[in-house]
């Protein structure tokens, strides 16, 4: 980000001071199932995990654990068949939700409150007891057991479409119009004054879809019958066997398919703050 | 005026249309038709007239679940209005190590389930960190029963809600702050505004729509809310089932191989009844304050 | 191309028809009941599904499955293995859409809705010497009241047996010599317990279930398996027993709340002393609490042991009964069941297995000692859960038993409503 000019932006000590114990203390409430998740899965096995008070700080910190999952499990490939749902889920919705929330919130046309109220409509249809017909759907269709069928029912989520309306309805007027009295295309208005203006709610589109993706278990169990098919998500479960139980090793496990979600998220958050406010306006 | 064909907005629209005819509305019709059926997932079953609706009146049980979900949504609908959108405002300004925080505050939302239910565990439970602070400043002779009681349990569930509810409300609220205009801000600091005043006076309204957005999708999955009451009772809802949800209630019905999908699917419509009311209202507010 | 254009054309045609896409109404593509026979060549493809096998017993099943394939040159196996969760959606979704594999382990209760639709095969008609073969206990789990035939070829079967963990008993004023072996005396152990325990330990965490009901006289369903009638006064006299218990702090808060594995976990946290489970229980805690294995006593289960039983089923609608059911019989056969119970304490349901010494001598270590404790108890063990018992049904149970071990309700009153509500479910 570039540098700030003074006045407004600097932050006297004290309010950082206030800001920083603000911020621990909202640390110490959410940290702690990663914490746990963390020190268990480096706790080795001798160490007793069910004591009454078990101790954040592994005794004999070790890697085993990890180690041990890759080898119970093929971790890469369930990784990367979920990556691929993911990332189809995730390209699907930033096409389909952006033009379709650019329509309703930009553009005049017959039907659009209609349409606006059948999407906004979605958020409280029941899809609890669908999913049995979902996969006869998605059967139908020649795609069960195939990494498509299970990104398919996601990925135009409707939620997301209402986050980018609420998103490119926030642009002030005043520019849209310029460019409509200039000429512009839809296309352009898009591109132009559109797109530059809505990043961040692209990127929490991103994440949501993304995480949605990576996180789900019963779909895609269902659609893939092929267990060398199976996602990341699914394929943990074979951690919990029948016979076999091991905490230590469920917890490295879930730290692995926690690491792209982390990592996905740090990378995004910059972005969350590219509004018009920054600078966009003069696009 | 602006060179746009009719037919362009419908093309912009029409693959989402598709999606929301195919995986939403269909589903959704098919709800309708089997909530009037006594129908088996693996088939068989037929058309019972309005059985289901009339099983509906008398079970006692969707009573205390739709109890439990006004309860659930008037406590939620507040709490996660407003809190995200502090804690957004406290992560917005970039400090040293502002990413740490902001990531470690999402944590939660992608947190699993068995490890969140195992740590309210040892937070809420007979034996827990909160039975036992209380027991030892002596507020408290006996542990209180966060898991067991049925309201203290609802509470118990409320609380996880929020808690998972902040981070994923906060993201929303941080590409929304970044719509509001700092020239304003500005211009009020300049006339002396504290920054209360400027949270009221201007954050607020720049977040309008998106706080409305926030506050339908809370209460709609306040109203839907189901692992939360799962997780924290085992699945078994409470002593008398007295903890369940409208959800929790469908998915005893409809799950497995001999699931009642009829009667599950009426629950659904009534789920469905009980959601549109809130948004409905939601919306008409939306309409004055405009 | 063309296979997408039938698709696109079966989902239109389901728009039209209305809810008929195996999705509940109708019959999803009745199996055209096939007159099936073993005769006939063993060659081909077979599709074979286990439950949560993986990645313990690869090596295993994957060694059964070379056996089989060498033995039947050109016969070719694909072993799928499912997670253990939610395993009854992903069977369910198989079945509704017409892709049960070959061969697919399911739990009696599984089986009988399948049955009911005519989607898996009688393997007694298919197969008239399995009678013989299989213990009968293994058999009767699969032959379901109604239906005429036997739905699957037993499997493993297992049993419980009580464990108890000896530094919490002795600790605690209790002698692991003298456990208790009726109810009374549990609860009579539990107060001597409780004196020096005070509540953050105890003995008992066990909310009773169906199978108590069962082991306390109680006739569970009616013999027709029609309707459920466990709301007797020995019922209520049993529900009372455990309410008092409750009352006097000799349970803790948990078991409100508590599944079936809820007890189990109490016993792995050693915040009981007590808990039942099968025969690998000590196994499996190994990798679990390491710590605990050692302190654990195994004694015979109160009252009736509950027997358990895992059963290969072949679908009604495969394309290859001879190799389906000949690898249904080769996984189950004798020496591939033993081979199994080496790995783990289970049990095989073959006749020929009754004699083995194996499974009545102990190795003296304690994991030993509860496998021979199990398999003295299978010759005892009864099915004590109905097969027509749902999830559902399990919940409500529980739900309305924990309401009144609470005090919320009266047990007869938790009963009666319990009946009534398993009695919807039933008929619904």
């Amino acid at each position: 980000m570039r540098a700030r000019r003074g006045g407004f932006n600097t932050i006297s000590t004290r309010e950082k001071a206030v800001r920083y114990a603000l911020l621990l203390v909202v640390l110490a409430l959410t940290i702690s199932p990663f914490l746990w998740q963390l020190s268990t899965s480096l706790k080795s096995l001798d160490e007793n995990i069910y004591t009454a008070t078990p101790s954040f700080l592994p005794e004999h910190p070790t890697l085993d654990n990890y180690a041990g999952v890759a080898d119970t499990i093929p971790v890469w490939s369930y990784a990367l068949n979920s990556l691929t749902v993911a990332a189809i889920v995730v390209a699907g919705n930033l096409i389909g939700a952006t033009l379709a929330g650019f329509a309703l919130a930009k553009l005049r046309f017959r039907g659009a409150k209609l349409l606006f109220g059948l999407f906004l409509a979605t958020l409280v249809l029941p899809g609890e007891v669908t999913i049995i017909s979902q996969y006869v759907t998605v059967r139908g269709l020649g795609l069960a057991d195939t990494l498509l069928g299970v990104a398919l029912p996601g990925a135009i989520a409707m939620l997301n479409v209402l986050l980018m309306y609420t998103a490119f309805q926030a642009i002030p007027k005043e520019m849209d119009e310029a460019a409509v009295i200039d000429g512009a295309t839809v296309w352009q208005r898009l591109r132009h004054i559109g797109l530059p203006n809505v990043r961040g709610m692209l990127s929490v589109v991103t994440i949501f879809s993304f995480i949605g993706a990576w996180d789900d278990f019963l779909w895609p169990l269902i659609v893939l019958n092929d267990p060398d098919n199976y996602t990341l998500t699914v394929g943990l479960q074979y951690l919990n066997g029948t016979f076999a139980n091991n905490p230590r090793l469920i917890a490295a496990g879930t730290m692995i398919s926690f690491l792209p979600i982390v990592i996905l998220f740090a990378t995004l958050q910059r972005f969350f703050f590219r509004g018009v406010a920054e600078g966009a306006i003069k696009g | 005026m602006t060179r746009q064909r009719w037919f362009t907005p419908w093309l912009l629209v029409a693959p989402a249309a598709v999606w929301l005819m195919v995986f939403s509305v269909w589903p959704s019709i098919n709800t309708v038709i089997l909530s009037f059926t006594n129908a088996k997932p693996l088939g068989g079953g037929w058309f019972t007239g309005l059985d289901n609706y009339d099983r509906l009146l008398n079970d006692s049980q969707l009573v205390d679940a739709l109890i439990n979900s006004i309860v659930y949504m008037m406590i939620c609908l507040p709490l996660l209005t407003l809190l995200p959108l502090l804690m957004a405002i406290l992560v917005e300004k970039k400090l040293p190590g502002i990413t740490f925080f902001r990531t470690a505050f999402y944590t939660p939302v992608v947190a699993s389930a068995v490890v969140v239910a195992l740590i309210w565990g040892w937070l809420l439970d007979d034996r827990g960190m909160i039975n036992g602070f209380a027991q030892w400043l002596g507020v408290i002779g006996e542990p209180l029963p966060f898991l067991t009681d049925r309201w203290l349990l609802l509470l118990s569930a409320i609380s996880l809600t929020v808690w998972k509810g902040l981070g994923y409300y906060m993201i929303i609220y941080l590409s929304a702050l970044g719509n509001v205009r700092r020239e304003l801000h500005e211009a009020a600091a300049v006339d002396g505004a504290g920054p209360v005043r400027r949270f009221w006076s201007i954050t607020v309204p720049g977040v309008r729509n998106t706080m409305l957005l926030i506050s339908v999708l809370v209460s709609v999955s306040a109203l839907r809310v189901f692992s939360e009451l799962y997780v924290l009772s085992n699945g078994t809802g409470g002593p008398g089932g007295r903890d369940m949800s409208v959800v929790m209630l469908i998915q005893l019905y409809s799950r497995g191989l001999t699931g009642h999908l009829g009667y599950a699917s009426a629950l659904s419509i009534v789920l469905l009844v009980i959601t549109i009311g809130p948004m409905l209202l939601l919306l008409r507010l939306n309409r004055r304050g405009a | 191309m063309r296979r997408h254009w039938a698709g696109l054309a079966a989902v239109a045609t389901a728009l039209v028809v209305g809810a008929t896409g195996g999705c509940g109404l109708g019959t999803p593509e009745q199996a055209a009941a096939p007159t099936a026979s073993v005769a006939g060549e063993v060659t081909g493809k077979v599709s074979f599904q286990t439950w949560a096998l993986k990645p313990k017993f690869t090596d295993y099943v994957q060694g059964v499955i070379d056996g089989f394939e060498k033995k039947y040159p050109g016969v070719e196996v694909e072993w799928l293995d499912q997670p253990g969760e939610d395993y009854s959606e992903k069977v369910l979704s198989q079945a509704a859409g017409g892709n049960l594999p070959d061969v697919t382990n399911l739990p009696p209760e599984f089986g009988l809705p399948l049955a009911k639709q005519g989607l898996l095969l009688d393997v007694a008609k298919a197969d008239p010497k399995v009678t013989q073969e299989y213990v009968a206990g293994g058999l009767d789990a699969y032959r379901y009241p109604g239906i005429e035939g036997v739905y699957s070829y037993p499997w493993y079967l297992n049993t419980d047996v009580n464990y108890w963990n000896t530094e919490l008993l002795t600790k605690n004023g209790l002698d692991p010599a003298k456990l208790p072996t009726t109810l009374d005396e549990l609860i009579e152990q539990a107060r001597t317990f409780k004196e020096k325990a005070g509540k953050k330990v105890f003995l008992m965490s066990r909310r009773p279930e169906l199978l108590d009901l069962t082991n306390a006289g109680v006739q569970v369903m009616s013999p027709d398996g029609t309707r459920f009638t466990f709301n007797t006064p020995e019922a209520v006299a049993l529900l009372d027993k455990y309410r008092a218990a409750y009352k006097e702090g000799l349970l803790p808060r948990d078991i409100l709340t508590d599944t079936y594995a809820g007890n189990s976990k109490l016993f792995t946290q050693e915040t009981v002393a007590w808990t039942t489970g099968g025969g690998n229980l000590i196994t499996s805690l190994a990798g679990d609490n390491p710590g605990l294995a050692p302190k654990i006593v195994p004694s015979a289960a109160i009252g009736t042991p509950p027997l358990y039983v895992q059963g290969l089923a072949v679908s009604a609608r495969t394309k290859n009964v001879p190799a389906a059911v000949a690898l249904a019989r080769w996984v189950t056969n004798a020496e591939n069941q033993a081979a199994f119970a080496h790995l783990v304490n289970i049990f095989p349901s073959t006749t020929a297995s009754a004699n083995d010494p194996f499974f009545s001598k102990s190795d003296g270590t304690n994991s030993g000692d509860a496998k021979v404790l199990a398999f003295n108890s299978l010759a005892k063990a009864k099915l004590l859960t109905p097969v027509q018992v749902s999830d559902a049904m399990k919940t409500i149970v529980a739900q309305q038993f924990s309401s009144a071990i609470s005090g919320d309700v009266t047990s007869k009153e938790a009963l009666d409503e319990a009946v009534a509500q398993c009695d919807r479910l039933l008929k619904g």
